[in-house]
């Protein structure tokens, strides 16, 4: 059987990429650490396989057809279409893990879920800046779960979870004895091309980490229900988050950093979980 | 509200370079091989973002401009001129 082996956090602000090399130095030496921080557990844990949960910025659908929550399922996958992602993660294609993307896939069916599929997806940079960042192996196969975090109505955070403690079900039910790692990207608050564009609300984003601290989902869900919709649009990728937090049995959050990043525009927040093993 | 055509202008730009340069050179031409509402032709040939916001993503509003060639600090400050009390929240942004 397959085993979670470790879930992740991390922002993917567009400017981490666009703006690495001429950002002030000390602000790219915090942003690298945090980064780094998350690439030395990620390879610590030895996965497999990496399940990226992230929103697709406009890449691979737009408003006529337009999923909720779609799961890339192909043996591969293309890189990033932005032309200042090319510049630093020039890598035209990425590799996927059919089986295991079949198997979320069914398992979601199977359990009343309906995502749509893909079975060739482009990775932008809400993916691909993390796995940059991170230094994820290419080597490592992608399975990509793209969740609508740009364009409402979007999915309910209960939903989310829901979401998260099946990904967790697919992973244990896996019949190969794969070692799978969940990354989350994006968050934590900002607001893009809104009349607010450039707000980072820190008090939103330090509620928030309390929240994913105390393990409360009930909690968790209540003040992001409420909250989302009265910050900045870009805080709707936490979706992403509370997804790695579910599957990960909301609990063992750690905060690696968090500090407003006014030169990406984003709350940047890090973060992992330690895993606890389900009781069959 | 969404308006479907001017969301498609903006994410048919987004995707096609020979596009984007073609409707640098010449605004109203490419305008024309889609059903936009005059209201919102005259918007993008101004640069009117208060009429063009609330009719698409904010995301593809913000690739638009990108893509336009208007420097992001130019973009942010019209927005932020859109309502005072949001570009208060926003103060303290580097280009804002």
């Amino acid at each position: 059987m397959a085993e979670l082996v470790g879930v992740f956090a991390a922002c993917h602000g567009p400017l981490i990429a666009r703006d690495w090399d001429v950002m002030p130095a000390d602000h790219r030496a915090k942003l690298a650490a945090a980064f780094d921080e998350i690439g030395k557990r990620l390879r610590a844990a030895r996965p497999d396989l990496l399940v990226v949960v992230s929103p697709d910025h406009w890449v691979n659908f737009f408003i006529n057809n337009l999923p909720a929550i779609c799961i890339g399922v192909g043996d591969e996958h293309d890189g990033p279409p932005e032309p200042f992602m090319k510049k630093v993660y020039p890598r035209e294609r990425l590799k996927g893990h059919a089986a295991f993307g079949g198997h979320l896939l069914q398992t979601a069916l199977d359990s009343d879920f309906d995502p749509a599929l893909s079975h060739r997806l482009r990775l932008d940079h809400g993916s691909c800046i993390p796995l940059w960042r991170i230094g994820v192996d290419a080597k490592l196969p992608i399975v990509p779960l793209l969740v609508n975090d740009l364009e409402a109505p979007m999915l309910n955070i209960k939903r989310c979870l829901a979401w998260g403690r099946l990904l967790r079900q697919a992973i244990e039910s896996y019949p190969e004895p794969l070692r799978v790692a969940v990354l989350g990207t994006g968050g934590l608050s900002h607001s893009i091309g809104e009349t607010t564009m450039g707000w980072i609300d820190e008090e939103f984003d330090r509620t928030c980490i309390r929240h994913f601290e105390n393990g409360d989902e009930t909690q968790l869900e209540a003040f992001l229900t409420s909250e989302l919709p009265r910050t900045g649009n870009g805080a709707h990728e936490i979706r992403d988050w509370v997804i790695a937090h579910a599957a990960a049995g909301s609990t063992g959050f750690e905060l690696i950093d968090y500090f407003p990043s006014p030169a990406t525009f984003v709350g940047a927040g890090f973060a992992s979980w330690k895993p606890v093993a389900t009781v069959a | 509200m969404t308006d479907y055509w001017l969301s498609k202008l903006f994410f048919d730009l987004q995707h096609d370079a020979g596009l984007a340069a073609a409707y640098r050179a010449d605004r109203a031409a490419v305008i024309d091989r889609y059903e936009i509402r005059p209201e919102v032709r005259k918007a993008l040939l101004e640069d009117d973002i208060g009429i063009l916001a609330p009719r698409v993503n904010a995301y593809l509003l913000r690739f638009y401009f990108q893509i336009r060639g208007m420097p992001e600090a130019e973009f942010i400050a019209k927005l932020h001129a859109l309502d005072a009390s949001a570009k208060m929240k926003a103060k303290g942004v580097a280009n804002g």
